[in-house]
Parts: C-alpha cells; sequence; structure tokens
C-alpha cells in the first residue's frame, strides 16, 4: 500500500494541533511507515510545496491574504482538506473580536500607525471546501491518530454529535452546572474529549465548538436560572466560535 | 499541472518566519529575519474581559509555552487583584513549568536542531539515521508533557491551573509514580548533554551576546530582570525598560532596551546569570564551563541539555517537596475585583516572558502587554546574522541562507509567541 502523502500546515495559530501530533510520542516512530509527512514546516525541512497531496491538515484561521493564498493553493493540490483543530473549524480564539473594527485592535496593540496587512479572521470553511473536521483547542490526541487511521482506510472521520455531557455521564462525573452552580458549557458543547476539564472540577470553556443539537435557548433559560446573565454567557460562548451556527 | 514550489518560511521553527538576503553581485551583505505571522492581537483581545477569562484566553497565544503563558498570567492577574494562592498551588505551578521545559527544550534538542547536525531535514529521517537519540529524545518530551498532563490537565492549554489555585490536586501515589520516572531518566538527560557536547558545529565563531534573565526566585522564576552586564530592573519597571518599538518588517515589536543591548533570552543568558541550579546541573555545568561561560550562541545547544537535566531534577525535588508536606484538598479563594495593575517576569523555554495586566475597579481587563523571548532575541538575532554576513563573504546566497536559519535555529524561535 502506498504512504499517504500528507500536507501539515499552520495558518493564524498557536500551533497547538500540529504539536499535538508531535505528543504522540510513542505512535510517531510507527506513523511513519504507514504516512508520509511531506510537507511539515513545523518539524520538517526543506518547505517545499508538492504537485498533489492526498491529504492537507490546516490548522488555524485565515487571515491575510498570503494565508488564503496558501490555503487555496493547498486546496487544489490536495485530494482531501482537513481542517484541524478549533481555530480552522470554527475561528477559535483569533476572532474574539471579530466584531470590532480590525483597525482599532491593530493600533491598541501597535500604536496609531500600525501595520495592516492582515484581514478578518475567518475559519476555513470561508475560503475553501472543507472535507473533514477534527475539532478542539487542542484536538486530542487520540482523535488525531483516529483521522491518520481514516485516512489509511480511505475514509473520513464520522464527526461528532454528542455534546461533552454526554462524555460526563459516561464517567459519572458531579454535574458543575447543576450541581455546582458553575458556568459550564457542556451542554452546547461537542463531545469526545471524555469531559476532560469537568473531570477535573473544572468547567467545560466550549473549547470544541457547537454541538450539532446544541439547544442554545433552552441551556441559556438553565444558565439565567443559575444566575448567569446572557451577555456573560454569550461571552464565554464566543471565546472559541463568533457565530453560533447550529441547529 | 501544479509544479513543485518552494515557499519562503522557515522550518524546524514554530510559527511563520523567513530570512531576507541583501545581495550585491551575487554576494550577501546583508541579511534580515523578518517575523510575518499574521497579527494575532492578544493584547487587544482580552481588553474589556473580566480578570478570570484573561489566563485562559493568553494561554492560546503559543501550544509549546501555554503553560508557562498561563501561569504568567495567572501570577500578573492574582497580583492586580490582590489575591494570595497556598505553597502547594506555588510549588505545583512550578512543577507544571518544568514540565513544559522538558518538553520544549526535548522538542527542539531531539526534533528541530539535532537534524542540522547529521545533516538531514526531520525527524521521519531521524527515525533512520539516530533512531536511538530519537527514541530517547521522545522519552524525555513524553516525561514533560505527562508532567503537564499531572499537573494541568492538558499538556497543551492548561485548563486546571486556576486564579487562586486548581481544579483538582493530583493525588500523593500519581506524584510518587513521576518521581520514579524522573529518576528513570536521569541517565537518558545525561547522555542528553554529552550528545549536545559533541555536536560538530559548522557555524562560524561569533561574537559572544550579553544576556538578560529573571532572577531572584526559584529556577524560573524571579522578581527581577538582571542582565550579564550588570542592569537590574525591577518587575514593575520592566516593561518600560525594554521599550518596545514597531519595526517595518515584522509583526513582532523589537526590544531597544533603553538603549543598551542588544541581549540574548534564553537557556545560554540564564547559565550565564547564575540561575539556581540542582547539584548533577551545577556539576555538568562546571565541567563545560569554559564552552558556556561568557560563549557565543553555538553554545545554546549545550546549554539547553543541561537546562534539560536541571529541569528534571527541579522537577523530582518539587514532588518530593510536594509529597512531604503532604497533598491538601484546598478551595481557590472567592475573588474581590478591584482596579489595579500585576507584573509577572518568568522564563519560559526560550527566555525572559513578562506579562501585565490593568483592571478597573468592576475587574474588567484596561489594558494588557505580554513580552516575549523571540520578540526580545529580534535585536540579538539582527547582530548575529549581521556577525554571520561578515564572517561569510564569499558565500553563495542558497548556502549562505541555510547557514543562516541554522543560526536563527540556535534561538528556537518561537514566532506566535513573538508576533502574539
Amino acid at each position: 500500500m502506498n504512504r499517504p502523502r500528507l500536507a501539515i500546515v499552520g495558518l493564524t495559530a498557536c500551533s497547538g494541533c500540529q504539536l499535538s501530533l508531535l505528543n504522540c510520542e510513542a505512535e510517531l516512530p510507527l506513523l511513519l511507515g504507514q504516512v508520509q509527512f511531506e510537507l511539515f514546516p513545523l518539524a520538517c525541512s526543506p518547505v517545499l510545496m508538492a504537485e498533489e497531496y492526498d491529504a492537507a491538515l490546516v490548522e488555524g484561521c485565515c487571515t491575510t491574504a498570503h494565508e488564503a493564498e496558501l490555503l487555496r493553493e493547498l486546496r487544489s493540490r490536495s485530494r482531501l482538506l482537513i481542517a484541524l483543530g478549533t481555530c480552522a473549524v470554527w475561528g477559535g480564539v483569533a476572532t474574539l473580536c471579530n466584531d470590532t473594527p480590525r483597525q482599532l485592535l491593530r493600533e491598541q496593540v501597535y500604536g496609531p500607525q500600525p501595520p495592516s496587512d492582515d484581514g478578518l479572521p475567518q475559519p476555513l470553511s470561508a475560503y475553501v471546501t472543507v472535507d473533514a473536521c477534527l475539532t478542539g483547542c487542542p484536538p486530542e490526541k487520540h482523535e488525531l491518530l483516529a483521522l491518520l487511521a481514516d485516512l489509511l482506510r480511505g475514509n473520513l472521520p464520522p464527526g461528532g454529535v454528542s455534546p461533552v455531557c454526554s462524555d460526563c455521564r459516561m464517567r459519572e462525573n458531579l454535574c458543575l452546572l447543576q450541581e455546582r452552580d458553575q458556568l459550564c458549557l457542556g451542554p452546547l458543547t461537542l463531545g469526545g474529549c471524555g469531559a476532560r476539564c469537568p473531570s477535573m472540577g473544572v468547567a467545560c470553556e466550549g473549547c470544541r465548538g457547537p454541538a450539532p443539537e446544541a439547544n442554545l435557548a433552552e441551556a441559556m433559560t438553565v444558565y439565567q436560572q443559575k444566575g448567569f446573565d446572557e451577555q456573560t454567557v454569550t461571552a464565554r460562548l464566543h471565546r472559541f466560535c463568533p457565530e453560533w451556527r447550529h441547529g | 499541472m501544479a509544479k513543485l514550489r518552494t515557499i519562503n518560511q522557515m522550518a524546524r521553527v514554530e510559527g511563520h518566519g523567513r530570512i531576507r538576503l541583501e545581495q550585491q553581485a551575487g554576494r550577501v551583505v546583508g541579511a534580515r529575519i523578518e517575523l510575518y505571522e499574521s497579527m494575532r492581537l492578544f493584547e487587544a483581545l482580552v481588553v474589556g474581559r473580566r480578570y478570570d477569562e484573561i489566563a485562559d484566553i493568553v494561554c492560546r497565544i503559543c501550544s509549546i509555552c501555554s503553560t508557562v503563558h498561563k501561569v504568567a498570567a495567572l501570577q500578573a492577574v492574582e497580583r492586580a487583584l490582590n489575591l494570595s494562592v497556598s505553597q502547594q498551588t506555588e510549588l505545583l505551578r512550578q512543577l507544571a513549568v518544568q514540565g513544559g521545559q522538558i518538553e520544549s527544550h526535548a522538542l527542539h534538542l531531539f526534533c528541530l536542531a539535532l537534524p542540522d547536525y547529521l545533516g538531514c531535514g526531520g525527524f521521519p529521517e531521524l527515525a533512520q539515521r539516530a533512531p536511538a537519540e530519537l527514541k530517547r529524545g521522545l522519552e524525555i518530551k513524553a516525561l514533560g508533557n505527562r508532567i503537564q498532563e499531572l499537573v494541568g490537565g492538558r499538556a497543551i492549554h492548561p485548563f486546571n491551573l486556576l486564579l487562586g489555585g486548581l481544579g483538582s490536586i493530583p493525588t500523593a501515589d500519581s506524584l510518587t509514580l513521576l518521581a520514579d520516572q524522573l529518576q528513570e531518566l536521569l541517565p537518558a538527560a545525561l547522555a542528553t548533554i554529552e550528545l549536545a557536547a559533541t555536536l560538530e558545529e559548522s557555524l562560524p565563531a561569533l561574537p559572544p551576546l550579553p544576556g538578560c534573565a529573571a532572577t531572584d526566585g526559584p529556577s524560573l522564576f524571579g522578581e527581577r530582570l538582571a542582565t550579564t552586564d550588570g542592569q537590574q530592573i525591577t518587575a514593575c519597571e520592566a516593561y518600560a525598560w525594554l521599550d518596545e518599538r514597531l519595526v517595518d518588517y515584522s509583526h513582532a515589536k523589537v526590544s531597544r532596551f533603553s538603549e543598551h543591548g542588544p541581549y540574548l533570552a534564553g537557556p545560554l543568558a540564564r547559565l550565564n546569570l547564575h540561575a539556581p541550579l540542582e547539584p548533577s546541573a551545577q556539576a555538568a555545568l562546571h565541567r563545560y564551563a569554559p564552552r558556556l561561560l561568557g560563549a557565543p550562541l553555538t553554545a545554546c545547544h549545550l546549554a539547553r541539555a543541561i537546562e534539560l537535566l536541571q529541569a528534571i531534577e527541579r522537577a523530582m525535588v518539587l514532588c518530593s517537596q510536594l509529597l512531604q508536606n503532604g497533598l491538601q484538598p484546598e478551595q481557590a479563594g472567592s475573588v474581590q475585583p478591584r482596579a489595579g495593575s500585576g507584573t509577572t517576569l518568568i522564563e519560559a523555554p526560550r527566555g525572559l516572558l513578562l506579562h501585565q495586566y490593568c483592571f478597573n475597579a468592576d475587574g474588567r481587563c484596561t489594558a494588557a502587554q505580554v513580552v516575549t523571548p523571540t520578540a526580545i532575541n529580534q535585536g540579538a538575532m539582527a547582530a548575529m546574522l549581521t556577525a554571520l554576513v561578515e564572517k561569510l563573504p564569499d558565500a553563495a546566497p542558497d548556502a549562505f541562507k541555510l547557514q543562516a536559519e541554522r543560526l536563527i535555529r540556535c534561538f528556537d524561535p518561537c514566532i506566535s509567541c513573538a508576533v502574539h
């Protein structure tokens, strides 16, 4: 069997999704027999764009014209393009202030004459067709390995449906929202992380983006009963996903 | 059909940077590192946010350094709110930061830098040419991540580190197991120092640089900024002293160091500023002192390897202190918002890191400043590239560029951090 040729590339992000792959320390040597890391600037030189790839795994949101060009080029050279992580799938923290004029934000950081060679950070789907998504800030290592296994079998990852709450129930955790009155986004957030945060007593911050059937209206009623106003809940929801496209 | 195409981006560094050459008649007469990473604007993104959201957001500046960003932000916010934490929380935070140091140093030494010295492109070729070294490096790296997972809940973007405390306290059993695993890794850490000491350097001899680091605290923590040429700056004066300015070739601001410097931040600078060391690391420093103290940048890999041993030893000490004290369940104290500001100086794997936040009476952030080691190192990078141009007057542009990239990799740049 030919080893799939992969491009692993980061746009506007923290490199955490790519690092998650390098954090598969035990599996990394084994993976080398299964896939080819043809373009992976974070870990391999030279940085050469090949004629074609079996799959491009792209981390980060798209912010600059340079990134948009790179993304389109990867799309045209890759059989599959996979959005890797919350920034690529939903926008992520970079999109936190997308409703504030960009120039104001730039001035706040760089002073009265800031550089201006960027645009509004957006998820990859705003620019290209995305074949599959792997969400999470960062994605779970086991999901990343499962994605590579899917690619080897010629499949795409099925994509999750259940919220973090389901994972929490499976682990028989105390409910931080109902029993501890914490602003936990578990009911609305796509699961698959094994309820990593609530399992350690920390409220879900929604880093995996909306679950497909999230009932925001119903959840908002519960949050308000617990004393959280809509503004606070909305601000927290928008930390990783500027537009709650659900339902 | 689309063609093979070179992308002008440095490889085996975190983030997006490129080296631009200035040529005259086919010869390189100048070189510059350009950090063209897209503007992240984190210092603006947190303005208006509540005190308890700041650290969760800013740790997303960078994945490799997420634990140290989280701890720096938590400490700065706690200072602004006059919130104290227990000794247990302090020790656990220190442990998490050492975990990040281990992971980052192992990643750089074995995956990013070592290929330069073995004539290959990255870990896939290393797995063929030096499988034992790669395996050892990955084992050390995995344990750094294990520490971050145990204390922070996750290797990247640790969520268990909270304002005023932790979500869950690790069990005594898990810390005992961790201490054993660290002990087992000591021979691998010593072998890494030997490996770093025997790497054959192809870069020409470069002039040494003065260093800067946070000092006066436990390992990697500090209250003051000190330089090897005798500057001493308090934490609250540090931001003004670093004096960052916008330049037209980088999205990362460049420090002017109040007309001093440029200074090198990172492992070599820390060792030259007498960072506290545990016994084995101290012995290793003593053994290699002539190659490290007052040494040029190319000693950085040896310095990083000694720091790897130091981080492992220090993590063992922290485990044993925590076990000796007995692990106590604790609740993070309640927070009363108030107007104020707080600054933290800390040592990230790549060097001095500053976080500074101001809050209004409602506990909303009104201003944020983050100064990162790679941003600080831009001046030193420029000085070293200029020196390289002088040392390699006859190099062809392509050959020069390879050496220049190798030189820049000695800084282990983290460009997401630099631009933030």
